[in-house]
Parts: structure tokens; sequence; C-alpha cells
């Protein structure tokens, strides 16, 4: 019998509302025989307990182990990650009472945070002194009540913060991502080195011996 | 005359648009509001904590550099009666006071952790057990300085 190649692409992180997990809730696969694969995708990965962790890091060696015991005369090649995060989530995550008080928090925090921030900011600059000279040295006198060039300050500001971020009222400028949405990527991914780095050390991945 | 005045202008929009990237930089590196979407798991309302960022910080810029000219409490208490306002004044500074509390003491350990501090630290003094006294230490200690800090009036300069 020839020889099979299934090739595997492990996610980095998953999340699963059920509590049977298999292997193609974690991985993308493809092979020539089709038998081969579904018999893969339909693999039992890890199994969740009603009162035991909610969150289990699986070795991409023990799937290969795995699959190599079920089927033996293929050969798996994994093009993916090496550590999967199987998270298990309640169905009704993304929504709930809970969840708006939350988003009415975060955004709290951040209008009213960055509100003080750039008053801090001005107050420390001493802009209203820096624009009070500004005004002089251009127009050779005193100004009397606030100017053009407050007006244009924040006018300038407003724009450059939306030019920044990409975006107003729900609409993008362009199609990049905003920035954070960069950083929100960057974090999750150091999050899960972490979390991979962590159990691994505390020996709570599932791998070969 | 009129030069001039095209003159301030540009000099204010290119001084507000430079300030806002620079400052908005900072802001974005130290990752903040990542990390409370990821906390609250709500990253998907990334863009609701953008627009907030973004009207937040048009707000205090506006009431910062207006501040001679934009009596509100004055024309809310005309436009309300003066004790309702009273009330309803107070509510808002609350909620400014511990939002904008809750944002400086975040920044300023974000900060200390862009910095790799608290790593350094422990792995220098072979720190290994006890963190949560060393931050819950850190936190009381925050508090403490800033009661101090205006109690005692720390901000006005020694004669």
């Amino acid at each position: 019998m020839k020889e099979e190649i299934l090739y595997i692409k492990a996610e980095r992180n998953i999340e699963v509302q059920k509590e049977t997990v298999l292997l193609k809730d974690m991985a993308k696969m493809t092979c020539t025989n089709s038998h081969v694969l579904s018999k893969a995708k339909a693999l039992k990965v890890y199994q969740f307990t009603q009162d035991g962790p909610k969150r289990q890091i699986i070795s991409i060696v023990k799937i290969i182990e795995m699959l190599q015991s079920m089927l033996p005369n293929v050969t798996v090649e994994n093009l993916g990650e090496t550590d999967t995060v199987i998270e298990k989530v309640d169905v009704n995550e993304h929504k709930g009472f809970l969840q708006g008080i939350k988003i009415v928090f975060v955004s709290f925090i951040s209008f009213f945070g960055t509100a003080f921030t750039i008053s801090a900011y001005h107050n420390d600059v001493g802009i209203v002194d820096v624009f009070y000279r500004v005004y002089e040295l251009v127009m050779g006198q005193k100004p009397d009540g606030f100017t053009i060039l407050e007006v244009s300050y924040s006018i300038g500001l407003a724009v450059g913060i939306i030019i920044f971020f990409n975006h107003i009222g729900g609409r993008r400028i362009t199609k990049d991502p905003t920035p954070i949405e960069v950083e929100m990527r960057i974090y999750e991914n150091e999050v899960n080195t972490a979390l991979v780095e962590t159990a691994d050390r505390e020996e709570l991945t599932i791998d070969v011996d | 005359m009129w030069i001039k005045q095209m003159l301030m202008a540009v000099i204010g929009l290119s001084y507000g648009a430079l300030a806002a990237g620079g400052v908005f930089t900072v802001f974005i590196a130290v990752g903040l509001i990542p990390r409370f979407a990821g906390k609250t798991h709500t990253g998907y309302k990334v863009f609701l904590y953008e627009e907030m960022v973004i009207f937040g910080s048009i707000t205090g810029c506006i009431c910062s550099v207006f501040h001679e000219y934009l009596p509100l409490g004055r024309w809310m208490s005309a436009l309300l009666s003066y004790g309702a306002w009273n009330v309803l004044g107070n509510v808002v500074l609350i909620l400014f006071g511990v939002f904008s509390g809750l944002f400086v003491g975040c920044l300023a350990l974000a900060i200390a952790e862009m910095l790799d501090t608290i790593p350094i630290f422990a792995r220098r003094i072979g720190f290994r057990h006890g963190l949560g006294i060393a931050v819950t230490s850190m936190a009381v200690g925050k508090a403490i300085g800033s009661i101090v800090y205006f109690a005692q009036e720390l901000y006005r300069y020694s004669e």
C-alpha cells in the first residue's frame, strides 16, 4: 500500500463551545486519500470535564502520535503551530447584561482617561502660555480672548487623531487595520506564548513523554 | 493682516496634528486598550473603544485649551436650576475622577511593565513567590502617595 501524506496546519488558539474537541476543530488538514482525511478529522483530541480546567494546551507531537497509532501507514506533516491552546467558552459569551456593563466600563475609562491625559499634557507643556507668546510673536500685539491659533490647534489635533486611528463614526478611512487592532493581535500572541510556555514549564501540556 | 492669521492657522494645524501623533504613539505603544478589551473579553468592540479615545481626547483638548472661555458649569447651572446642577455636576466629577484615576493607574504600571522593571527586579533578587503582595503594595503605595500629594499640597513650590 502506498504511503499517504497528511498535511496538517494546527491553529495557535481555538475557542470551543462543546466539551469534546475533535482534531478538525484545532487544525486544518488535507490528504489525497479522503478516507484518511475523514478519519483524521474525527479524531478525538481532548474531553473537557464539568469541573476540570477550562483551558488546555496540546502539543502537536501528541497529535502526531495519536494519528500514527490510528493510521499506521500515514506520514503526518505539520505546517502550523507546535502547540495549540484550547479554551472552553460558555455559549453566550458575547451577550448578556454583564458584558454590556463591561463594555460601558472600558468605554468610560477610554473616554475620561484620554480626556484627562490630553489635559494633563497641555498643562505640562503650558500650552496657553505657548499660544500667547506665538500670537504675540506673529501679530506683534497681545491677544484678547482666544485666537485662530487655539481653534486651528484643536482642529489639527482632531484631524491628527482621526488619521492616526484611521476611522471616525464607525467608518474606516482606509482598509488598513487600526493601531489598536494591530496592538490587540500582538497582545493576544504574547498571551498565547506566555500560556504555552507556562504550561510547558509546569508540565501541564498534553505531550508525549 | 490675514497673511499673519493664515500663518497662525498653519502653525496651529501642524502643531495639533504632530501633538496628536506623538501623544497617541506613546499611548498605543503602552497597549492599554487591548489589555482592557482582552481582560473583559470584548475584543470585538475595539472600534467603539477607539471612538471613545478619539472623542475623549477631543473633549479634553477643547476643555483644556479653551478653559477660560468655556464656563460650562455656569452655563449648566443657568440651564438647569442651581441645585440640580450641584447634584449632577458632582456625579460628572465622580465619573471623571474614578475613570481617569483608573486609566492613569493602569498607565503608570503599564509603562513600568513595558520597561520590564518588575521582571528584572524579580530576577535580580531571586524573587519567586509573593508577586501578588508586591503588586498590592505598589497599588497601596500609589494610593497613599496620591492622597499625601493632595492633602499636603506637595504641588506647591517651596519658597
